[in-house]
């Protein structure tokens, strides 16, 4: 059975726990638990908080499944339900966390492609600064686009945003934290 | 993650869902939301469709944009006889309209501002079309009925008739040497005519209608510009006196006001014997 799980897509899986067997709702847990958990990290920096947020998320969902549409794509789905359970707990302990871990920080180095001596010099303090200093609809694209690895449209579906807009976003936030990253190491 | 902390959740969700603590939440329920969302975006859309037409109604029909055809004098009592009420409210549904299309998620993919576009091109193409229909006749004719959508209204259509401050239009019914003596929608005014100072008619008569502007004096209005109505003027303007004081034929022997009984209201005598033709 296992193996036959393995197979089936999200949606399939999830219309099975809609129509037949709500047992079927764990593969879903473990397929998105470890993704979601790194996704709500980069709100919630307490351990033992992110594991009472990814809870609610995955109650949250099983309860709404019904109103997901088979149509779409229900990482999407999920991930929105994620993020807005992580803004809202932001939202009650008035927060502004992003944490990053080693390999992460590499990746923005990466993608945003620093300059050389930059990059030597790039303290990762200074890159969760910078991005933690971007306007949240700027953070919040990026997050997604750096280290979820989304695409511009799932991203758009995560934040309710139209495609382009998702792009935009992601354009003009990467110009922003390179501009904060450049204009930090100049000073120095 | 730790494969403990994985199965930690795993198993506290599938827990709860297997004791009927958490629950699969009803289709029906989804889709009473649905509808419910739906219907208050309609609603709020065609309500501020309604409030449009409402306004375009009050402007084309009440001696509000004619205070402008003083120019600059005539500003306050612009200001002064303005829908506030009807505008503000028809503000609000917009808003409203707009946030429910944003909150409900429906069309996210859309951008904002085009939808904020498309919807506002609805509301003022229909808007024009139903005052076009003459739907403002028609609700402001229930409104003084005191039927019940009439009574919904009346609050709505009641701004303009009360007493001003800056200027006003009324039927004379009474000429003195320096006084006239006018009805308006909130009763009779006595008019100073010594500070006038452009007449643009030769004479007033009894029966004229009138509009003006100046400041109030105590019980009395002191008239700084004046204007005759003549019939060759639209009649619209004539709201507002013209449901309270049936007006006499014009001089040259036609009626202005609207056929009552006529929908789209069209121009007729007074008690339509002709038909609506």
């Amino acid at each position: 059975m296992t193996e036959d799980i393995a197979k089936l897509s999200d949606e399939e899986i999830v219309e099975i726990v809609r129509e037949k067997d709500q047992e079927f709702y764990s593969e879903i847990i473990r397929r998105f638990e470890v993704k979601l958990a790194r996704y709500v990290r980069r709100f919630v920096s307490d351990s033992d908080e992110t594991q009472d947020v990814l809870q609610e998320v995955f109650i949250k969902a099983f309860r709404n499944l019904n109103s997901f549409d088979l149509k779409r794509k229900f990482s999407s789905w999920i991930y929105r339900i994620a993020h807005n359970e992580a803004l809202n707990h932001l939202k009650k302990h008035n927060g502004r966390i992003v944490s990053l871990n080693e390999q992460e920080y590499k990746i923005i180095d990466e993608k945003l492609d620093l300059k050389k001596e930059m990059e030597t010099e790039a303290d990762h303090g200074q890159i969760k600064g910078a991005l933690a200093r971007l306007k949240e609809k700027y953070r919040e694209p990026l997050i997604l686009y750096f280290f979820e690895d989304k695409s511009y449209e799932e991203i758009g579906d995560i934040l309710h945003l139209p495609t382009s807009t998702a792009g935009t976003l992601i354009a003009r936030g990467k110009k922003q934290l390179k501009e904060i990253l450049e204009k930090k190491y100049g000073k120095q | 993650m730790e494969n403990s902390e994985e199965k930690k959740i795993e198993q506290k969700v599938m827990t709860e869902i297997k004791s009927g603590r958490v629950k699969l939440r009803s289709k029906f329920v989804f889709l009473a939301e649905k509808l419910g969302i739906g219907s208050a975006f309609v609603l709020s859309a065609l309500f501020a469709v309604l409030f449009l037409a409402l306004t375009f109604f009050y402007l084309k029909s009440s001696d509000n944009l004619r205070y402008l055809s003083f120019g600059s004098r005539g500003f306050f009592a612009f200001l002064e006889s303005f829908p506030y009420f009807l505008v503000v409210v028809f503000i609000v549904l917009i808003i409203l309209t707009g946030l429910i299309l944003k909150k409900s998620g429906f069309a996210y993919q859309k951008p904002f501002g085009r939808l904020a576009l498309v919807l506002a091109g609805f509301i003022i193409v229909f808007g024009g079309l139903l005052t076009w229909a003459g739907i403002g006749e028609r609700i402001e004719r229930h409104s003084l009925e005191r039927r019940p959508i009439g009574n919904f209204f009346r609050p709505f259509l009641q701004q303009g008739f009360g007493e001003r401050n800056n200027g006003f239009a009324g039927r004379v019914i009474k000429v003195e040497e320096e006084n006239i003596l006018l009805q308006a929608p909130w009763g009779e005014v006595k008019v100073n005519l010594s500070k006038l100072e452009k007449l643009l008619v030769e004479e007033i008569k009894v029966d004229d209608f009138v509009l003006m502007v100046g400041e109030k004096n105590g019980d009395s209005f002191e008239a700084h510009f004046l204007r005759v109505i003549t019939g060759k003027e639209p009649p619209l303007m004539r709201h507002g006196i013209e449901q309270r004081f049936p007006l006499p034929p014009a001089p040259n022997g036609e009626n202005f006001e609207p056929c009552p009984n006529c929908f789209p209201p069209r121009q007729g005598t007074g008690t339509c014997p002709g038909g609506c033709q």
